[in-house]
């Protein structure tokens, strides 16, 4: 039997996790949703986002302005990789976007390699204290995270309910040509889209940053986890992302109690094989009347 | 005010309109008529800008509309009720017609006075405002779509068979709310089935066949005329 104070430590590392992971899938599910692209260069939105942040933090010294310089950056990257390589191709087989933004990634992730060279950079957590969990020393800064993505993911929330925008971003994604007859300029919807996903996997970048070291190839991981989460969630639905976020890094919190952590990043991918064989809609929306 | 002149409309390969000419002077409710698949549909969303015309112009307001992505055509005072409504499903009411109420230039007391017009006119709608779009029943969701289209204050609306599936009490209520479109001095493009409807609210009248206007008149004229309307629309007025 595990003893309880195990089980709690795992819960809240699945926990802070998964809310990291929610951050970086709903970028990418909301892009889904409203273009049917499936953003591949996601994972380096993410690490440029992270490097981006430690630039600023080396010339400011403030964690915070890092963060939010990384999210404005990105944005305005995202805004421009969408106007330039997306847009042209809307409507097109999905194919060929997939491949356009796999392409985007290679580019990306090669121009922080040359740029910023294969030794990982640090960013300072902008809080170092412990507190003592059971017979750990547990870091404020993993809650801080947490509390952070939740407050960010809050904000997308309120957004996408009560905003202009979010109405609009909304009406898009189910009625692409009704919205564009109602008036609502679509492409700048989309390029908006993308925007917010850039900003938002900047956010992460830079949160995680602290925990494992920026460096060209951080993307790889969180966008391979990040797409299990998007298709078990259900693609494009916001709620369900955040839900298998969650759902997904408790299991391999829980899992890695009697496996090590690398092993049990097995049991995401069997509940992703699951999920296509049975709920192919995904895991997380109501069933399709 | 509108104005397509030999407009040739494909999709993809297969050859839709085959130079419709037509116009709609200001505040004039004209109606479009004829057959199943005869393009009628497809004007509209030529107009629109939802499909690009391969020969011929849309002028609106004597400006050329042809290549116009849609949001622009709409924001030039062009409203589209879609045949299928199109309602956004997982909107709410209010949702819905705040697509068209937030854009630019519109002040919160202009929005509330033209949110309150629109309610005036379907008091269920406001009953229902916070009700997602799918769950209304199909009059209600004609309703919101031509709600909808009110929001943006639209010198025309493209009406696309409004009428069409509904109970002769929503048939009616349709037919008010066109009437009160008129009063305000919109004008309305009408695509319809239903032709003593069509010929009741219409001045003019056209009747496409095979992607071409067929027959124009005004609707007394055509009311008068039963061969016409047996020969093109197979029913009797």
């Amino acid at each position: 039997m595990i003893p309880f104070d195990q089980l709690l430590v795992q819960a809240i590392n699945g926990i802070v996790t998964g809310m990291i992971l929610a951050l970086v899938a709903s970028g990418l599910t909301l892009i889904f949703g409203i273009m049917d692209v499936v953003n591949f260069a996601h994972g380096e939105l993410f690490m440029l986002g992270a490097y981006v942040g430690t630039t600023i933090f080396v010339t400011t010294g403030s964690f915070w302005v890092a963060l939010l310089g990384a999210c404005l950056t990105l944005a305005a990257l995202g805004a421009a990789l969408q106007i330039t390589t997306l847009r042209p191709l809307l409507g097109r087989d999905p194919l060929t976007t997939i491949l356009a933004t796999f392409g985007i990634s290679l580019v990306l992730q090669n121009y922080a390699l040359w740029q910023y060279g294969p030794v990982p950079r640090k960013i300072t957590e902008p809080i170092t204290g412990h507190f003592q969990l059971f017979h750990i020393e547990y870091p404020w800064y993993r809650l801080l995270i947490a509390l952070l993505s939740a407050l960010i993911i809050g904000g997308l929330w309120l957004f996408m309910k009560y905003g202009t925008y979010g109405i609009w971003i909304r009406a898009t994604t189910q009625d692409r040509l009704m919205a564009s007859a109602m008036g609502i300029p679509v492409p700048w919807v989309h390029t908006g889209v993308f925007a917010i996903g850039a900003a938002m996997a900047a956010a992460s970048g830079v949160l995680f940053g602290p925990l494992v070291g920026v460096n060209h190839a951080m993307g790889f991981d969180f966008t391979l986890r990040a797409f299990v989460v998007v298709v078990v969630g259900g693609m494009g639905n916001l709620g369900g992302s955040i839900l298998a976020s969650i759902f997904l890094s408790l299991l391999e919190a829980f899992a890695s109690l009697w496996v090590s952590p690398a092993q049990a990043v097995i049991v995401s991918f069997v509940v992703l094989i699951l999920t296509l064989l049975f709920r192919p809609t995904g895991l997380f929306v109501p069933t399709p009347k | 005010m509108l104005d397509l002149q030999d407009v040739h409309t494909y999709y993809g390969k297969s050859h839709v309109l085959h130079g419709v000419s037509l116009e709609v002077s200001a505040g004039e409710v004209v109606g479009l008529l004829g057959r199943n698949g005869v393009g009628k549909s497809t004007t509209l969303k030529t107009v629109m800008g939802l499909v690009r015309p391969a020969a011929g112009h849309v002028r609106f307001e004597g400006r050329d509309l042809t290549g116009l992505a849609p949001h622009h055509v709409a924001r030039r005072g062009i409203a589209w009720v879609p045949e299928d409504r199109r309602i956004f499903r997982l909107l709410t009411v209010m949702e819905n017609l705040r697509t068209g109420l937030d854009r630019q230039g519109m002040t919160e007391p202009r929005k509330q006075e033209l949110l309150e017009k629109v309610y005036a006119s379907f008091p269920v709608l406001r009953e229902r405002r916070h009700q997602a779009g799918g769950t209304l029943s199909g009059g209600e969701q004609q309703m919101l779509a031509i709600a909808r289209a009110m929001t943006l204050t639209p010198k025309i609306i493209l009406l696309d068979e409004p009428t069409e599936g509904l109970m002769p009490r929503m048939v009616a209520q349709i037919r008010e709310i066109i009437d009160v479109l008129r009063r305000d001095g919109v004008a309305i493009l009408l695509v319809e089935q239903n032709v003593p409807l069509t010929l009741e609210v219409c001045a003019r009248v056209y009747i496409m066949e095979k992607g071409q206007v067929r027959y124009r008149g005004s609707a007394r004229e055509l009311q008068a005329n039963e061969t016409i309307i047996h020969q093109y629309l197979g029913v009797s007025a």
